[in-house]
């Protein structure tokens, strides 16, 4: 049997302890091993964004982001914006301003969104466009996703 | 005007609150107990005979439920024009990347081990990588039953091109060159596949099912009905997702090993072998007269198909004929050429051909107008194609609103005006596009079928198996039904494609799925209302004609107390001697032919979208690098059932078509994928704001009047760019992706040229 490194997370609010092989990316560890399947793989290689999640409120890509790194700390995923299905203001908004299409970068766009209006509730546009810009969208074209963002930093709720 | 209750509302797309919560489930997000995971081994060579295989250590590793390869395969070859490919390879291998065998563990690690442990005997053989190379004789042979490397030949003339050339005041001639590009979906291809009680079960994230269920059935040798596919949310298509070869792996794996087994792309996987856009070198030759109006249009196009075919023949054949129609030409001349070549085989993507062709032709019409001095948009004006219009290829164009796209497009970004405050280093272009709505392409059928099912409780479901890749179907059938019904657009359901279930459809390609598909829907939705209200009115004592339906309450009217909802209507309908559940049929076939043979003539579509765009661009001399100010886009897609939705087909696909036009490539290096990982797309940085236009002529087909827009905003920003370029430094760029490099390249040649 490889090698298993005990660890604790608080994960959505619920606290996790296990033991997993030091390899484990953050990204298995929340599809394989919870079920947390909001958070979605594409590049695999901390590129497009696709797998972002909060960690102590800081976006982090968890394809690339080991297990062990983050052990003791507090994530967010997509699946913890909406408890009880309240949805968040960003969830709302990416609904109402079309911003969704085909929905596989959705999780990980609200969440660098997320992580932006944690950190500074009220972003200029160039804020906005660092963090959306710093993930992949193929189908939307950007504009509706900056807009809903926009909506939400300028008080829609 | 008929008042609408549903359609063009801005409803907010009926998935996107499960895609909002991440609630919604794609392919790898699903799990069945005793699922195995499988991996694929690929060729690492471009041509090469496979000796010997050897698979007894793979076999043995503890974990491993199935190591397959072609011997345990019926090796029989499919395709969906020619029968070219098979699902393993047997004794030979056309292209890095080439399937070879397949494991199937009880997890990742395992599955990726036992690849490495299986070890294959190849035998390098001489490769081509170069379309123009691969026609020359002695030339590497990819396929024994294409001894010339041609997969497809098309040739054909209309008019005189000739005298057309002889009329011209100008005629010009240019090769132009398009990429290889990836349709970038972020879901990379996945499949679920599992063989249970007889039954061969495949989730996946296909565009369409019925056709690769039809091909899956001939590769495997099983009865047709033996199969069921099942559409799983869709990551992203944009026609990569109609040809895959990952579905038919997974499922020799499950039947195989008789277990669940999951297989996923990684993206170097995606970007080495999935079916990127086919590359062309187009040679055009184009004559106009004086005041602009083109005579002759001579063009010959050579296509670099890659390893095998599938939809490439198709895909040649739009290049060749499709944008003849945006135009009122008279004399026209194409021969085409599909080629085999030892690289990545190609395959579908947003405008299927048209953008490549677009690209060549948008930059030609340009380039005349500038010879000739005049107005490039009013060349577009001049030439372009009205209602009523039988074209060259006889489509028959019944709405038109591409006069309408030019003049609204050009009005929006201020044309006459900015052209005249012409500074060096900024730019503007324009240019046009036409696309279809539906293809009748595929076994000579193009129609769409539907059933609408009344719930006790008043509520709907629509099932239908066209499918929902992300493009919005779903929401434009539940608008659709929800109108005919007169229930509110929240109190329909969508079911997912599912060959068990859903009818027979043709899927989502060919921007067909609005117009044919809405209308199959509208039907099996008017067939309800009609069983509905049959029993309300026996309820109501009155004459079903003389009933409304307005948000899920039928009236009697003028008699405002006489009222029943639905939900009690679908009660009554039921629950009595000889009742029965409402369940509406529709069903739906589309007046078009096929485009036959090599001379390619016929209506193929029962509608047509058209485009305009105008950007305006920076570009920096020093460094070549293009910023993009703006894009006004207009598209004219009939009534715009949903004006939110259409924005972000349009806003989307000109966004793709920046990538396109400006940094998208794959490379390849002796077949090869170089820098798989370093393949750029737009991101928000790159994209301007996108200012999109709905033109809304009303289409007599259409349901309501609605057309297709899916593919139309990609097909003409290459050219719109380039032009646009052109007009900001002087210099003409015919090969695509139009990089800060080429532009470079560009400037200082024309400096070498002016100083000499």
């Amino acid at each position: 049997m490889a090698t298993r490194i005990p660890m604790s997370f608080t994960i959505n609010g619920d606290r996790y302890e296990m033991e997993l092989p030091p390899q484990r990316t953050l990204l298995e560890l929340l599809r394989d091993e919870l079920g947390l399947t909001g958070t979605k793989e594409s590049c695999g290689a901390g590129i497009c964004g696709a797998c972002t999640v909060l960690v102590d409120g800081q976006p982090v890509s968890s394809c690339i982001k080991m297990a062990f790194q983050v052990k003791g700390r507090e994530i967010t995923t997509i699946e913890g914006l909406a408890p009880g299905g309240q949805l968040d203001p960003l969830q709302e908004a990416f609904v109402r301003h079309g911003a969704i299409q085909c929905g596989y970068c959705t999780p990980g766009m609200i969440i660098i969104a997320k992580g932006l209006l944690l950190q500074n509730p009220y972003p200029s546009e160039e804020e906005i466009y660092e963090a959306v810009g710093s993930n992949i969208c193929r189908c939307t074209g950007y504009v509706k996703i900056v807009e809903a963002v926009r909506a939400v930093a300028r008080g829609e709720r | 005007m008929a008042e609408f209750s549903v359609i063009g509302k801005p409803f907010p797309r009926i998935d996107a609150k499960a895609k909002a919560m991440g609630d919604a489930k794609y392919t790898a997000d699903m799990r069945l107990p005793g699922m195995l995971y499988g991996k694929v081994l690929r060729s690492p060579f471009p041509h090469a005979r496979i000796r010997q295989i050897e698979t007894a250590r793979a076999k043995g590793l503890t974990g491993v439920r199935a190591v397959i390869t072609a011997a345990d395969t019926p090796k029989i070859k499919y395709g969906l024009v020619v029968d070219d490919e098979l699902p393993l390879c047997d004794d030979r291998v056309r292209y890095v990347g080439d399937e070879v065998a397949a494991v199937a563990a009880i997890d990742r690690d395992t599955a990726e081990e036992a690849l490495d442990l299986i070890e294959v005997e190849y035998e390098e053989l001489p490769a081509v990588f170069d379309p123009e190379e691969a026609l020359r004789p002695g030339a590497p042979v990819l396929h024994e039953q294409f001894p010339n490397n041609v997969a497809s030949h098309l040739n054909f003339e209309r008019g005189d091109i000739e005298a057309g050339l002889r009329e011209a005041a100008v005629v010009l001639e240019e090769t132009f060159r398009t990429q290889c590009h990836h349709q970038y979906y972020m879901e990379n291809v996945a499949a679920l596949a599992n063989w249970s009680e007889g039954k061969l079960t495949i989730w996946c994230p296909l565009q369409f099912l019925e056709i690769p269920r039809q091909l899956l059935a001939k590769a495997l040798n099983l009865r047709l009905s033996d199969i069921r596919m099942i559409q799983a949310y869709v990551g992203g298509g944009f026609g990569g997702k109609l040809d895959q070869k990952l579905p038919v792996v997974t499922a020799l794996l499950a039947l195989k090993s008789r277990r669940p087994v999951l297989c996923e792309h990684t993206r170097e996987e995606e970007m080495q072998a999935a079916r990127p856009r086919v590359p062309m070198i187009i040679r055009l030759k184009m004559g106009a007269r004086k005041d602009g109006v083109i005579t002759a249009k001579d063009t010959q196009i050579i296509a670099d198909n890659g390893a095998y075919s599938n939809w490439a023949q198709g895909i040649l054949s739009t290049a060749a004929t499709r944008v003849d129609s945006a135009y009122r030409y008279r004399n026209i001349r194409t021969d085409a050429k599909l080629v085999y070549t030892n690289k990545t085989p190609t395959g579908a993507f947003r405008g299927f051909g048209n953008p490549q062709i677009t690209f060549a032709v948008g930059s030609m019409i340009d380039m005349l107008a500038r010879e000739l001095g005049i107005d490039p948009a009013e060349m577009h004006r001049k030439n372009a194609t009205q209602t009523g219009d039988v074209t060259a290829h006889g489509w028959v164009i019944n709405s038109c609103g591409l006069t309408e796209c030019i003049d609204r497009a050009l009005e929006r970004i201020g044309w006459p005006a900015k052209r005249q405050q012409k500074t060096f280093g900024r730019g503007l272009g324009v240019a046009c596009a036409i696309h279809v709505s539906g293809n009748r392409i595929i076994g000579d059928y193009d129609g769409s079928a539907a059933f609408v099912k009344l719930n006790e409780d008043g509520r709907a479901n629509v099932i239908c198996g066209e499918g929902e890749i992300g493009q919005g179907a779903n929401t434009i059938f539940a608008q659709i039904a929800a109108e005919e019904l007169g229930v509110r657009y929240e109190d329909v359901d969508m079911s997912v494609a599912d060959t068990d279930v859903t009818p027979f459809a043709l899927g989502a390609w060919a921007t067909r799925v609005t117009a044919i598909g809405g209308n199959g829907v509208r039907m099996a939705a008017r067939d309800a209302k009609r069983q509905l209200l049959e029993a309300a009115a026996e309820k109501l004592e009155a004459n079903p004609d003389d009933l409304v339906i307005r948000e899920g309450v039928i009236s009697v009217k003028g008699l405002p107390g006489r009222s029943l909802t639905v939900a009690d209507a679908v009660k009554a309908s039921m629950y009595k001697k000889g009742g029965t559940p409402v369940i509406g049929r529709g069903q739906f076939s589309v007046d078009t032919t096929v485009q036959v043979g090599k001379e390619k003539f016929g209506n193929i579509a029962p509608a047509y979208s058209f485009a305009c765009q105008v950007a305006e661009v920076e570009v920096n001399p020093e460094t070549g690098v293009v910023k993009v100010l703006r894009v006004v886009a207009a598209d004219d897609l009939g009534r715009a059932l949903n004006p939110l939705s259409a924005e972000g087909q349009v806003e989307g696909g000109v966004v793709q078509g920046l990538g396109y036009a400006l940094c998208e490539e794959l490379v390849f290096e002796d077949g090869r994928v170089l820098e798989p990982m370093e393949y750029e797309v737009p991101t928000a940085w790159l994209a301007p704001n996108v200012e999109s236009i709905l033109v809304e002529p009303i289409d007599p087909f259409g349901p309501y009047g609605a057309k297709g827009t899916g593919e139309t905003p990609l097909v003409p920003v290459a050219a719109v760019i380039a032009n646009a370029v052109c007009d900001a430094v002087g210099v003409r760029i015919t090969s695509l992706p139009i990089t800060p490099e080429k532009i470079r390249k560009a400037l200082k040649a024309k400096q070498e040229a002016a100083g000499r």
